[in-house]
């Protein structure tokens, strides 16, 4: 690149880095660019640029940066213990903070784990973990051996072949189970991922029931496509805990759902997208942030909507 | 909470105020005058669906939009470009043309490019002097804007849009070695007229 082009890469650089400004002089841009066409060229390139690492960054791993930016200290919060339940502060991302949780106490009866705007770890009496995403709620019956979950959770279970525990999740019932796994229940579409050991996935209206390993991912829609197992394809299992949604050929309503749950911001999906599918990783920040990449990846706009937004179709 | 529509938020009334200048910029900024027009009545209708907040500075706003709408017609139509020269190159064109696919899986040729073009970013990133590096990550791996950074870092608006313009060079010149050698790799040497078909190649 001959000293020339240079220097114009590098005004169109700084043109670009200035555009997000309202004090950025949008008539010297004008100038700019028709005083040589050679600008225009350049621009593009710096900006494509730009765009290209916005829709690729999500699926890469965030750079090391020096200095004084120390990832937040999550392990500092006391377990504070509430009857025999153990509540602990799970490793949240920033998103997914303050709560309501209800538990409802009564000997013999189920008791029932309703999440806010954050999620809750929860300690059964065998040591296993679950962390209860949010916006979801679990029931536990009094024997801790037969659970229910709506919304999503994260199961870190202590393998016990002896002990007959089940979870149900829609028309799924999750029997057999070892070790790490996460399910996500959206209004009876069921999806599951095991990251350690395995599980035996079970319901009526299935023929046969299916084992899920390690690395294995089921999804599950009673009204569509029925059961299909994939493989997760290195996408980590319960990527929400770390603020991370990862998609692989995703109905676009489910990955909206997801999007009410996790980042907190209602999202309706125009029925002319309806068979819509999206594969990848969204991060999980403010919730805006991520439609906007949601919206950006798949070429839509957004629409207001009621209280919340609208997924169109494109317009350019 | 009801979103106001444009109508509301006076961006209408901007609209039709700065309507020349926003022609111009358009036309400028596309390099086709004669497709300005088209672009600016986009413009309007997206104007008109998109959920919009108080507008600080209707003006900027605007030309911001537009300035984000060429590129997301640059962007299609440089995808269209690759789509196309892919799917004849894979032997396609025989029954359904390309816009006739439906959605077509990500051609492993797609794939490849794509992981191709994280690790050059990647490197890209990595070789960045300390401050550049950390105002794009916070930019555009967390999400932060240009103000916020700021704050984070302790420096200047102006401060963090150097920092900025020096990593977009760097990302720049990255993808352009990445495809000039992707190219190179795959022994192709250019489309029907004989021009390599890389984004920003014209003169």
């Amino acid at each position: 690149m001959t000293g020339a082009e240079d220097t114009i890469m590098a005004k169109a650089a700084a043109w670009h880095a200035a555009s997000e400004s309202d004090a950025m002089d949008w008539d010297a841009f004008t100038l700019w660019l028709e005083a040589d066409p050679r600008h225009r060229a350049a621009y593009d390139e710096v900006a494509l640029a730009d765009l290209r690492l916005q829709e690729l960054s999500p699926s890469m791993e965030r750079p090391p940066v020096a200095a004084n930016d120390a990832e937040p200290d999550w392990s500092d919060e006391p377990a504070r213990p509430m009857h025999r339940w153990r509540w602990a502060a799970g490793a949240l991302a920033a998103a997914l903070v303050a709560v309501l949780a209800v538990p409802q106490f009564m000997v013999g009866d189920p008791q029932v784990f309703v999440t806010g705007a954050a999620s809750h770890t929860i300690a059964l009496n065998d040591g296993s973990e679950i962390t209860i995403a949010p916006n979801s709620k679990l029931e536990v019956s009094a024997d801790e051996e037969r659970l229910a979950l709506s919304g999503g959770a994260w199961f870190d279970i202590v393998h016990d072949p002896d002990r007959p525990l089940s979870i149900a999740a829609g028309d799924l019932t999750i029997r057999d189970i070892g070790t790490r796994f996460d399910v996500q229940d959206t209004d009876g579409r069921v999806r599951i991922a095991v990251d350690e050991g395995k599980v035996h996935v079970s319901s009526p209206i299935l023929t046969a029931p299916v084992q899920l390993a390690a690395g294995q991912a089921l999804t599950f829609d009673p009204t569509g496509s029925g059961v299909r197992v994939a493989n997760s394809q290195g996408a980590k299992a319960g990527g929400w805990r770390e603020g991370r949604l990862t998609y692989d050929n995703t109905p676009l309503s489910l990955v909206a759902a997801d999007l009410s749950r996790y980042a907190a911001i209602e999202v309706a999906v125009d029925p002319r997208l309806q068979d819509r599918k999206f594969s990848g990783t969204l991060i999980v920040s403010d919730g805006e942030t991520t439609l906007r990449d949601l919206s950006r990846l798949m070429g839509l706009d957004i629409a207001a909507d009621g209280d919340g937004y609208r997924l169109v179709p494109g317009g350019g | 909470m009801d979103k106001p529509i444009a109508s509301e938020t006076g961006l209408a009334a901007a609209f039709e105020t700065h309507r020349n200048e926003l022609l111009r910029f358009i036309a400028a900024r596309w390099g086709d005058g004669s497709e300005a027009e088209d672009l600016l009545q986009d413009l309007w209708l997206k104007l008109r669906s998109v959920a919009e907040g108080p507008v600080a500075n209707p003006r900027a706003y605007l030309f911001r939009m537009a300035n984000n709408l060429v590129l997301d017609r640059r962007r299609a139509q440089q995808r269209a470009m690759r789509r196309d020269r892919s799917w004849l190159e894979a032997g396609g064109a025989d029954d359904t043309s390309v816009d006739d696919r439906p959605d077509p899986a990500p051609l492993a040729d797609a794939l490849l490019e794509e992981q191709q073009e994280q690790e050059a970013l990647q490197a890209a990133i990595a070789d960045l002097p300390p401050g550049a590096r950390r105002a794009l990550v916070l930019y555009r791996f967390d999400g932060h804007g240009q103000a916020e950074i700021a704050a984070i870092m302790g420096i200047s608006r102006s401060g963090v849009e150097k920092h900025l313009a020096l990593a977009m060079r760097h990302l720049r010149d990255a993808l352009a070695d990445c495809g000039k050698s992707r190219l190179a790799a795959s022994g192709e040497h250019g489309d029907a007229d004989g021009q390599v078909p890389q984004p920003g190649m014209e003169r």
